[in-house]
């Protein structure tokens, strides 16, 4: 049977901030490589968002008017979401989109902006933003050549939380800049605050997401091997010029 | 002038001189040096102009400042700050060059290219005759963090009333610091655009009315998200341009029309720049010099002295020619791209992309340029990566679907000029800042030898 995945992007006229894009876009080729019928599914501000159609959701980031609207948005449809997640809808939430599964998000004047509340997270406004160039080790360090996951992390916000992180940080900031962890993974949510975008110089995530995609789908996760040459060398270069040494 | 701008005066007047003996030409380490000792000394010269034209805003102010110069200084000496340095330093290095010892300013007209953030500054202690604000774009994310607050340092700046303000009403970020102002606000736009493209899937940061959040209804999109707009809710939309600008790509003639004086004066003006984008800094720059009262006759006379400005589209001749433009945002790196579109020769097409502060240190914005748009129209047959994040654009290219057997990424910018020397009519170098100035001087070596 021809395998088909819908790639949903919630509101990409607002939550693009940091090129959110250039994930999906990578998916989608990669999906397509594989003889997968791979569609980009964008939902609007006002668009009726059924989670049943979703095999993977996008969830970015924006600038804070942007994302006030969006929480305000999503927050109608958190039963729906919360009965898709635990049902383990693949789920990548980047920066703001991040923050937005948590509780709330503490501003400086101690005023809390509500979060979606799908996960047992907080994010509270930090002094200096967290900006550079970052390397975690991925916890799930089986899923490919590399143990690494590399990228760019821009936030203002600490994000604290008990889940599993997506890695432990190599070099760079993370979650809070104190507790070392980056990100979460948790079912099939994968929240991160890596940009750059995330996913080009990572096809091993790229690849795990895709698989998970396929899973909860019901199809077989099998995956070709792709040229991913130029992939490596980006990755490589980022872990050089971090001086990061690693062996796998 | 405060005793210890005295000391300032001429301690970055002896830098700038033993810059000079050692042969070094640091635009703004004078400025810097100066402003350290002495914090005022930059609002004690200023403050001697009579006519001062800041130009500021994301994209095209440099260009947009050298069409400008090139019109006042048709018969008048001006000051203005060539190389772009825009900071507190380089406009203080501007003026040091025209003082005398005694802090007095041998040239009381200047005209001056402005970074956004450090216009309030300025503005808080010196108000110009005019300003004029290009565009409001998504630029730098990591310096400035959002283009939210690049509005608000914009607004802040062009607040005072008896400042003229001159801002693109095509662009509804820059038009929204009109909103609020009633006395000398003008506004410039194209009436008639030379390519109307409603399915481009460029950048638009601004296309949600600033009051009540509705996404923007266009008529039609010009670049970004510069058009012609609506707020459904009516809050706000394009204004009639005090100076509406027609664009004929074939003769490139720029007409402009004024329609808000009476009787409104029709001219044309030979456009010495390519694309959409620097049609704009024309029409923007040729809208100062009439508020500023010139003459079309003597702008007509005075766009003749342009000059393109370092990686404005410079073009370095040889076989094959060579064109460096600067590419620093995605609108940026999307306008010029389309103008290249417009050559339908084979040609090679460079990026070369580094991440220092100046450039930005995030290249995320490499994913927000339209490859995807430009690639099946290009006519190109190589492509070729360089700079510390030669890699990033590699991937950015492949997957947009360029083959990955046609992207080179070489280690070395001097290599650049070998790599490039085929047999097509045109090399695009597409850099960023910190690239720029090396780029030019081993174009310009690299033509003489080759
Ligand atoms: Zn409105």
């Amino acid at each position: 049977m021809a395998r088909t995945l819908r790639f949903v992007h919630l509101f990409p006229e607002l939550l693009n901030l940091y090129a959110d894009q250039g994930n999906l876009s990578v998916l989608m080729s990669r999906a397509k490589l594989r003889g997968i019928d791979a569609e980009i599914v964008p939902i609007k501000l006002g668009m009726k968002i059924d989670f049943d159609q979703a095999d993977f959701v996008l969830l970015g980031g924006g600038s804070d008017r942007e994302q006030a609207i969006v929480g305000k948005e999503l927050l109608a449809y958190r039963q729906d979401f919360l009965n898709a997640i635990d049902g383990g809808l693949p789920l990548l939430a980047v920066c703001g989109g991040y923050q937005l599964l948590g509780e709330y998000y503490e501003l400086p004047t101690g005023e809390k902006v509500p979060g979606l509340h799908l996960l047992e997270m907080t994010t509270r406004a930090g002094g200096q933003r967290l900006i550079g160039n970052i390397a975690i080790e991925w916890i799930k360090s089986d899923q490919g050549p590399k143990k690494t996951l590399v990228g760019f992390e821009n936030h203002g916000g600490r994000t604290i939380h008990d889940y599993p992180p997506l890695g432990t940080v190599v070099k760079g900031y993370g979650n809070n800049g104190v507790d070392r962890k980056e990100g979460v993974q948790y079912k099939g949510i994968v929240g991160t605050y890596i940009h750059g975008p995330l996913l080009p110089k990572n096809p091993h995530l790229a690849d795990y997401l895709i698989k998970n995609a396929l899973r909860y789908r019901g199809f077989t996760d099998e995956l070709d091997e792709l040229d991913d040459q130029l992939e490596w060398r980006a990755h490589q270069r980022v872990l050089d010029r971090m001086q990061v040494t690693q062996s796998h | 002038m405060r005793i210890r701008s005295y000391f300032g005066l001429w301690l970055g007047r002896a830098t700038k001189f033993a810059l000079r003996i050692s042969g070094r030409s640091g635009t703004s380490l004078p400025g810097l040096v100066a402003g350290k000792l002495a914090p005022h000394l930059l609002q004690d010269l200023m403050t001697q102009l009579t006519d001062c034209v800041m130009v500021t805003g994301t994209n095209g102010k440099t260009t947009t400042t050298a069409i400008l110069y090139a019109f006042l200084s048709e018969d008048t000496k001006w000051l203005t700050n060539r190389g772009g340095a825009n900071l507190h330093q380089g406009l203080l290095a501007t003026m040091l060059g025209a003082s005398t010892l005694s802090g007095k300013l041998l040239v009381k007209k200047a005209v001056l290219e402005v970074d956004e953030a450090t216009l309030p500054k300025i503005t808080a202690f010196f108000h110009p005759t005019a300003i004029l604000v290009t565009n409001v774009l998504r630029d730098q994310l990591d310096r400035y963090g959002e283009v939210d607050q690049t509005l608000r340092l914009l607004s802040e700046g062009t607040s005072y009333p008896g400042t003229a303000l001159v801002t693109n009403g095509d662009d509804p970020l820059a038009m929204s610091l009109g909103i609020h102002r009633s006395e000398l606000t003008y506004y410039y736009g194209f009436t008639h655009s030379p390519e109307v493209t409603t399915t481009r899937a460029d950048v638009r940061d601004g296309a949600f009315c600033l009051l009540c959040g509705q996404e923007l209804v266009y008529d039609y999109f010009i670049y970004g998200q510069v058009g012609s707009y609506h707020c459904p809710n009516g809050h706000f939309q394009r204004p009639v341009p005090d100076f509406g600008g027609q664009y004929d790509g074939i003769t490139g003639q720029l007409l402009v029309e004024e329609f808000k004086s009476r009787p409104n004066p029709v001219f044309a003006i030979q456009s010495p720049v390519r694309g959409i984008f620097n049609q704009y800094n024309l029409l923007a720059a040729i809208s100062v010099a009439r508020v500023l009262g010139i003459s079309p006759s003597k702008i007509q006379k005075g766009i003749v002295n342009y000059e393109a400005p370092t990686g404005r589209f410079q073009v370095f001749q040889g076989t094959p020619s060579r064109i460096l433009a600067l590419v620093k945002n995605p609108t940026g790196a999307n306008s010029v791209l389309r103008a290249i579109e417009e050559d339908e020769n084979d040609k090679v097409v460079c990026f070369i992309i580094n991440d220092d502060d100046a450039d930005g240190r995030d290249v995320s914005w490499l994913w927000d340029i339209n490859i995807e748009e430009f690639f099946p129209r290009s006519v190109c047959k190589s492509w070729i990566c360089a700079g510390t994040r030669s890699l990033d654009m590699a991937l950015r290219l492949a997957y947009a679907g360029v083959d990955r057997n046609s992207i080179k990424v070489v280690e070395k910018l001097s290599q650049l000029v070998d790599a490039t020397s085929v047999n097509v009519h045109t090399v695009y170098l597409l850099s960023t800042y910190t690239a720029l100035y090396p780029l030019n001087e081993i174009l310009r070596e690299g033509v003489k030898n080759g």
